[in-house]
């Protein structure tokens, strides 16, 4: 591409200030605290052993877990995905009776997660399950003990993070150019060979995306092995936190979350490549909306509303256990027995009528909107950079910018602490501990990565003809940014940010080391209320906060990504190309234009 | 190149402004109260704490507010507590740590992040508890080893955690950690590998002593993540395992179940949750009234009646549950070199967690 020459890159002042910015963030947030934990773990006395490989690679149990955290790792990239397109076409493609109630409940993960998830599968499916019981009536024969192990675990973990299929494959979905579909109907193409010849194809950023979340999702299981896994199938994730915690076994974990980072970045150089010289974006002059399809074979049309039904049970049920196990006591809910009868609101009375009372909910709310807002806006402009330009300094920043997905987050607290808790040139010698703003660069960092990934994706599938029309006539980048690019990643945006938000609300891990003692998040409240050793009511108050966290989370998605996705269908295909401006632009050096995507084959049809 | 480093300049200088302006101002931290009465100076006492659950840090908050200590609880589990103390020795947040037992403190005092301080009550209580120089002595708790009572007759039951693994009958009906992240599973271990202390050992345990790691996690039942063991007691998946001795009435009402407790021959392990004055705080002379009020007999024997404790404090013991005294008085408490546990301590639980656990 010639637009890509670093050359040409450094020409653009839009280019320099987000470069400068951005490296400095980078070098300050990123390389620094993180290089000083690593060097402070593998180094303890300015010398580097071997002690921490040695001990891990003869360690049967390690190498184990490990191997399960891969296996686990690969099974979701597949698993996710099936099921995951499975349930975009079912709610935004094919015409399925009911379609806008499934869609609520396939929404349901969403808005919960982590280990009531896994406690909600457990309800139904676990040894004094409802399901197992009626199984056991049915064939007395069976092992009441059926769904533990790695195939428990899989099954929980796919449907539990179909999150961003719901909100991102289904977002590309929409954007699709319909009139393809239908030349490709009247030239007798079929509903399968539209599917994988056209639709898939003009996914394919997305779903990259989505595989390396779930790569790593699976890499980093936590809650539903150590609920379900048994003793058969354990994860490496649980060590890394032992040995996190433990001073004098730190570099145990660092090694292990190097060895995952690795495997990830790994992961990300394979997609990044596979997604490299394919046009992922509707070229037709005047593309028209997506309209849903029938499915014409009567018996394929049955079985496709029976899966997606059953489907449906399968993801709701457990939301409606866990709803309903919120008002059970603590006993109740972990012998698995539960009496309509002995539902009561004391679990609600005693968690909100706490003394720290509603605080923590408002200083997580602020903390995590603050931080999706600043994340998902910073990296508008990263993304954008990097999708369009593509040479070795793109791609550094692009790796460079993946580093918290390396390191659990309670080693980048540390890296954060150790860094600044003295006056550090890097933020104008400024002490940053102690202080509301650490927790906050902490929050935006850890956040980093998956906007960038989601981000860059929905850039992907952006027609650049649009862009290049409009600096034609003239328009500066900014406002070929603001007013071109922007309300087309919009919709992906507001997603992203929703999901950010969702995911800081209830976050521990980052808090316990960085919150400010005056001003401390939901996070720390929840863990001092449900840890083990808290008494019965700790269980239950584990689920109150989901079923609280689940109406916030709930709201939110609603208001920004409900709202958003009805405003885009209403001004869809209208991108708002700006009137042509008649001051001329100064050379427009930041909007070059591309030769090669004018050269691409008119549809992603191969 | 010139360019850039202005702009990197500016970057940095507009960050800091937006930075300033978002951030509360740090607690402050330069102030002295020493112009206070008993409390009183309206100053915020960071505590650091992780006996804070169950109503604690509410219940001590407004006891200090009557007091006239303004105080701010932050509360962790004990590892997470022991490392943000030791992370933030440089430019210390908390002005006080209390509740982490003698390992974690010992840890914390290693790293050199505690200020030797002599309570007021330092004469109240058993120094040998604590390090007599910087971490002091408050409630003092049993680690036990209890078994289900209704299943279970006394004569029949386990004698000492070496049963468990020894006898057949037991194989498989005691539930067994999954991790050794706690300060509980922690302290059993060191009343376990203890017994078998040997300088040419691997670690200074004999081999012996780590085959009965090994025997106890190869014929234990795996704890359940989210499932108490009493709620495994109750279901009868299990009949016994490790419990402290502060929770065991409550959770024997929860649950409905009868448990009783096993006093090896050797003794069982005691946990003393401590308090301390952090090393570097600003607020010193208030932090060290904190504690000269929070340890007193009065303060403590309140404690012990609301929360059922035992406390350390013998002034306070009068105050105290009378059944929580009396089981600490027959108690016999295990010879445990805490010295030595601590600076093994890091190095067995990643021996157990690489090798033994499975």
């Amino acid at each position: 591409m010639s637009s890509a020459s670093v050359r040409g890159m450094v020409r653009s002042p839009f280019v320099l200030v987000v470069g400068v910015v951005l490296t400095w963030f980078i070098a300050a947030f990123l390389v620094w605290p993180n290089v000083n934990v690593l060097m402070a773990t593998f180094f303890p006395d300015g010398s580097f052993s071997g002690r921490a490989a040695e001990k891990l690679f003869s360690s049967q149990r390690a190498m184990k877990a490990l191997g399960n955290s891969f296996l686990l790792a690969v099974a979701l990239s597949i698993t996710v995905n099936l099921v995951g397109i499975f349930i975009v076409l079912v709610t935004h493609y094919f015409r399925i009776r009911g379609s806008r109630i499934l869609f609520l409940g396939y929404a349901s993960t969403f808005i919960y997660g982590g280990i009531v998830l896994a406690a909600g599968y457990k309800f139904i499916y676990g040894d004094k399950g409802i399901v197992t019981s009626l199984l056991v009536k049915v064939f007395p024969g069976m092992d009441p003990g059926w769904f533990s192990g790695f195939f428990a675990v899989l099954v929980v973990m796919t449907f539990a993070t179909t999150t961003n299929h719901m909100l991102f494959v289904a977002n590309a979905l929409k954007g699709i150019d319909y009139q393809t579909i239908e030349a490709a109907r009247n030239l007798g193409a079929s509903t399968w060979t539209i599917l994988r010849r056209i639709v898939l194809p003009m996914l394919k950023p997305t779903l990259f995306a989505v595989t390396i979340l779930s790569f790593l999702t699976g890499l980093g299981a936590l809650s539903a092995p150590q609920v379900l896994g048994g003793r058969d199938f354990q994860t490496i994730t649980p060590m890394i936190l032992t040995f996190t915690n433990s001073p004098t076994s730190r570099d145990l974990a660092a090694l292990l979350a190097v060895i995952l980072g690795l495997a990830t970045i790994l992961m990300l150089a394979v997609m990044s490549r596979l997604e490299k010289g394919g046009t992922y974006f509707s070229v037709s002059k005047v593309s028209s909306e997506l309209q849903k399809q029938e499915i014409t074979n009567p018996a394929a049309n049955i079985a496709v509303h029976v899966l997606a039904y059953l489907l449906f049970a399968v993801y709701t049920l457990p939301v409606v256990l866990i709803v309903l196990y919120s008002f059970a006591d603590g006993a109740a809910i972990q012998t698995g027995q539960l009496a309509l009868g002995n539902l009561t609101l004391d679990n609600y009375v005693r968690v909100l009528t706490q003394q720290s009372g509603l605080r923590p909910f408002i200083v997580s709310v602020v903390y995590s909107a603050l931080a999706a807002l600043i994340a998902v806006g910073g990296l508008l402009f990263v993304a954008r950079l990097l999708q369009k330009y593509k040479n070795w300094v793109a791609t550094a920043f692009e790796y460079l910018l993946h580093i918290p997905w390396i390191l659990p987050s309670a080693l980048l607290a540390l890296g954060l602490i150790i860094s600044y808790d003295h006056p550090n040139p890097l933020v104008g010698g400024a002490v940053l501990t102690g202080t509301t703003v650490i927790l906050l660069i902490a929050f935006v960092t850890v956040k980093i990565p998956f906007t960038l990934r989601m981000l860059k994706a929905s850039f992907a599938s952006v027609n650049s003809s649009l862009e290049e029309a409009a600096a034609i006539m003239g328009a500066r980048t900014l406002y070929v940014f603001r007013r071109i690019l922007l309300p087309l990643v919009l919709p992906a945006a507001a997603a992203i940010t929703a999901l950010n938000f969702n995911s800081l609300l209830d976050d521990y891990d980052t808090a316990i080391f960085l919150a400010h003692p005056l001003v401390q998040p939901l996070g720390l409240v929840i863990k001092a209320n449900t840890d083990g050793a808290e008494g019965v009511a700790g269980v239950a108050n584990t689920f109150v906060y989901t079923v609280l966290l689940m109406v916030i989370t709930g709201v939110t998605m609603y208001l920004v990504y409900g709202r958003s996705s009805r405003g885009k269908s209403r001004k869809k295909r209208l991108p708002a190309v700006p009137p042509a401006s008649p001051v001329p632009g100064p050379g427009l050096p930041g909007t070059p234009v591309s030769t090669e995507d004018a050269a691409q084959p008119a549809a992603p049809v191969r | 190149m010139r360019k850039l480093q202005s702009l990197v300049a500016a970057a940095v200088a507009a960050a800091l402004l937006a930075g300033c302006g978002g951030a509360a101002s740090p607690p402050a931290s330069s102030a002295d109260a020493s112009s206070a009465p008993a409390g009183g100076s309206g100053e915020t006492l960071v505590v650091y704490t992780n006996s804070n659950g169950e109503g604690r840090g509410e219940w001590l908050t407004a006891k200090a507010a009557e007091a006239g200590f303004t105080i701010e609880i932050v509360g962790a589990g004990g590892a997470d507590a022991t490392n943000k103390l030791i992370a933030e020795k440089n430019n210390p947040i908390a002005d006080v740590a209390f509740g982490l037992n003698n390992m974690y403190f010992s840890q914390i005092k290693a790293e050199d992040a505690l200020e030797p301080y002599t309570p007021s009550w330092a004469g109240e209580v058993d120094k040998e508890l604590g390090d007599g120089e910087t971490y002091w002595p408050l409630v003092k708790q049993a680690i036990l080893l209890g078994y289900n009572s209704d299943k279970i007759s006394k004569d029949s039951a386990p004698q000492d955690w070496t049963d468990l693994w020894t006898k057949d009958e037991f194989k498989d009906r005691y539930e067994r950690v999954t991790g050794l992240g706690t300060a509980t599973a922690q302290l059993v271990f060191a009343g376990i590998l203890s017994r078998y202390r040997d300088d040419s050992g691997d670690l200074g345990i004999s081999d012996e002593g780590w085959q009965q790691v090994e025997q106890y996690f190869q014929n234990g039942s795996p704890a359940v993540a989210k499932t108490d063991l009493f709620a495994r007691i109750a279901s009868g998946e299990v009949d016994m395992g490790q419990m402290p001795s502060s929770i065991i009435a409550e959770r024997e009402k929860s649950f409905k179940v009868n448990v009783d407790t096993v006093i090896p021959s050797v003794g069982v392990p005691l946990a003393v949750e401590q308090i301390a004055l952090v090393k570097g705080t600003g607020k010193k002379e208030q932090a060290q009234k904190f504690i000269d009020w929070f340890g007193s007999a009065d303060v403590q024997g309140a404690f012990a009646q609301q929360f059922n404790s035992m406390p350390v404090n013998k002034s306070a013991e009068a105050k105290a549950n009378p059944e929580v005294v009396d089981f600490f008085a027959d108690l016999k408490q295990q010879d445990i070199d805490w010295e030595f546990v601590q600076e093994n301590m890091g190095a067995w639980v990643e021996k157990i967690e690489l090798e033994y656990m499975t």
